[in-house]
């Protein structure tokens, strides 16, 4: 056992290290969580609290009515949007991981000509600006007379989805060891049957935290939002809350109700996420 | 021994395994193919199309071939010009700063504290949110007259007046700069936290016994050993910062007077607002061209750094 010498500059560097790390870390934390917090307390607050000179900080007569308001608002039906956002991310988050799982699957296993080309395209579509697509996919939309449904709006959520959850179904395939199919193969099941049987079991936390990462991704998406569609009835949460802002003079009440209940759906999913999705980016791919 | 084997006629697949392996293989690949080709490939090849005409929605009897019109225009648009110089701003300040308070709070992490994964995990949030939320968030808290950022500065002494942050052409970059470091931190958190955390301990503590302090530790071992996740990460935020237009669109809309248009968001405004295909066109070509280039150079820097799994 060498014995560590204790040298003068240990002391120091203990002395310093407590207090140093513990008022990072709440200045870290204050500086992360201050503007929820106050967007928060923004909700709760009524008109009157809410443009009070000088400000206000605390709601003295917390209400929920700014909830209400934005979820009921014949003008704004917040829950509308909601519920656009929860379909159009769902049937996006599904057929996403369906495509992802065959073609990370096949990158993984099979050595066929083209594949790193491939990667490496799948790579390079992470790059693309979606500014760019937007007056193609307009254009394409319209011709195909989709502007204004759902499908429109799923359809384009692939161009971001799909290249980056492929990244991250290669990286959870091949850290599969292929004995398992192999032995299965042998014991007489096709490829198909190895991989829904065998294959996909292992891979079940993979395949959820690519799953939720299409959620969270499409929840956030804006632009194609926006511009595929007219109807108010067609708005998802994004582009809702945007629509809120334009509408008349901004209803910051009403407006900080929104912005909390389209945070804590993806803030809930996230938490589950968090640890496969740093493993996913870390893996190389990156989006976001 | 021909004889032999057709003796014993042991039935030929059509198709050899390994072609049908092959030919599995590709079919597994065919739906994630057709999504991108709709999606990205034939409206990329749209886009190119655009440029070279004439297209303004709302004017389709001027529809018509223009040639290397609307890119010669763009030469010709003091806007674009700013729009890039701009685009330098955000992209290098954005980052530079996420890179930095980023790292801090890796390091932070990175103790063992009572609480951590909470805190982890609530640290993260800004990132994880739309970014239209995070938009208006910071609209709000920019707010001149209710903003609790002018209330506080104001409390604190350090301004007398005042400042309606988003609408001054002087302070309207650095607002959604810090608005968009506000949102980035916790991206780079993430990614050097991982690569703290495969750092060996032996090695700091070998470096300690050899009377290394806390700096020179930090530059002799976590530097050096953190170097490819630091190029990686920097390098995609570079990229994704690059294009991101989502903050700008809903805090500012590129003002006031094109203050915080950046490229990206140009091309937004034509294609969404102006209508104008033709330019967004050939804008959209222009950042394609920029962020291959990018892209090119970024896998050559990290060839031999970057081992994927």
């Amino acid at each position: 056992m060498t014995a560590r010498r204790a040298k003068p500059s240990d002391k120091f560097e203990r002395l310093l290290a407590g207090p140093v790390v513990w008022i990072g870390l709440i200045l870290l934390t204050a500086f992360a969580l201050g503007p929820f917090l106050w967007m928060l307390l923004t909700s709760l607050k009524s008109r009157t609290e809410l443009y009070a000179t000088p400000l206000q900080y605390l709601p003295v007569h917390p209400t929920f009515e700014n909830y209400v308001e934005a979820w009921t608002s014949p003008v704004t039906p917040f829950s509308r949007f909601f519920l656009n956002s929860l379909w159009v991310c769902s049937v996006t988050m599904v057929a996403t991981t369906a495509v992802s799982v065959l073609a990370g699957y096949a990158i993984a296993r099979f050595r066929f000509a083209g594949r790193d080309a491939l990667l490496l395209i799948f790579l390079a579509t992470q790059m693309f600006p979606s500014v760019l697509l937007i007056a193609p996919l307009l254009t394409q939309w319209r011709a195909l007379g989709l502007i204004d449904t759902y499908q429109a709006l799923i359809y384009s959520n692939f161009s971001f989805t799909v290249p980056f959850t492929v990244w991250m179904m290669v990286g959870y395939f091949s850290s599969i060891p292929r004995d398992l199919e192999e032995s299965a193969m042998i014991d007489g099941c096709n490829h198909f049957g190895a991989l829904v049987r065998i294959v996909l079991p292992l891979a079940a936390p993979g395949i959820a935290a690519t799953a939720i990462f299409a959620f969270v991704v499409s929840w956030s998406e804006l632009l194609f939002a926006i511009s595929f569609t007219t109807e108010t009835n067609m708005r998802t949460l994004s582009a809702g809350l945007l629509y809120m802002v334009g509408q008349y003079e901004v209803q910051w009440g009403q407006l900080s109700a929104g912005v909390i209940l389209s945070t804590v759906p993806v803030a809930i999913l996230f938490a589950f996420l968090q640890r496969h999705l740093i493993h996913g980016l870390t893996a190389g791919a990156v989006k976001g | 021994m021909t004889s032999l084997s057709l003796s014993t006629p042991r039935s030929r697949p059509l198709i050899s395994w390994r072609v049908r392996k092959l030919l599995i293989g590709y079919s597994y690949l065919v739906p994630a193919a057709l999504c991108l080709l709709a999606t990205v490939v034939v409206p990329i090849f749209f886009a190119v199309k655009m440029s070279l005409y004439a297209d303004v929605l709302y004017k389709p009897q001027d529809y018509r071939f223009i040639g290397l019109g609307n890119y010669i225009r763009l030469l010709y648009d003091p806007v674009f010009w700013l729009t890039l110089q701009n685009s330098v701003v955000w992209v290098f300040g954005s980052v530079f700063l996420q890179f930095i308070f980023g790292f801090a709070a890796a390091l932070l992490l990175q103790q063992a504290f009572t609480g951590r994964a909470l805190v982890r995990t609530l640290t993260l949030l800004p990132w994880i949110i739309p970014g239209v939320v995070v938009g208006l968030i910071w609209q709000w808290l920019y707010q001149p007259n209710y903003g609790v950022i002018n209330d506080l500065l104001i409390r604190a002494g350090a301004m007398s007046e005042r400042i309606a942050w988003l609408s001054s052409p002087d302070y309207a970059m650095a607002a959604v700069v810090f608005t968009n470091v506000w949102r980035g931190i916790p991206f780079f958190a993430i990614m050097l936290l991982a690569g703290l955390q495969a750092v060996p301990d032996e090695l700091y503590e070998a470096a300690h016994v050899d009377g290394a302090g806390v700096l020179s530790r930090f530059w002799h071992i976590t530097l050096p050993l953190l170097r490819p996740i630091i190029v990686v990460s920097t390098a995609t935020r570079i990229i994704w910062t690059f294009n991101y237009a989502d903050l700008i669109f809903v805090m500012t809309g590129g003002g006031p007077a094109n203050a915080t248009q950046i490229t990206s968001t140009y091309t937004l405004t034509q294609a969404y607002a102006t209508l104008d295909f033709g330019y967004a066109g050939a804008l959209s070509v222009v950042l394609l061209i920029v962020m291959l280039a990018f892209t090119w150079a970024y896998l050559r820097v990290t060839k031999g750094i970057e081992e994927p799994e």
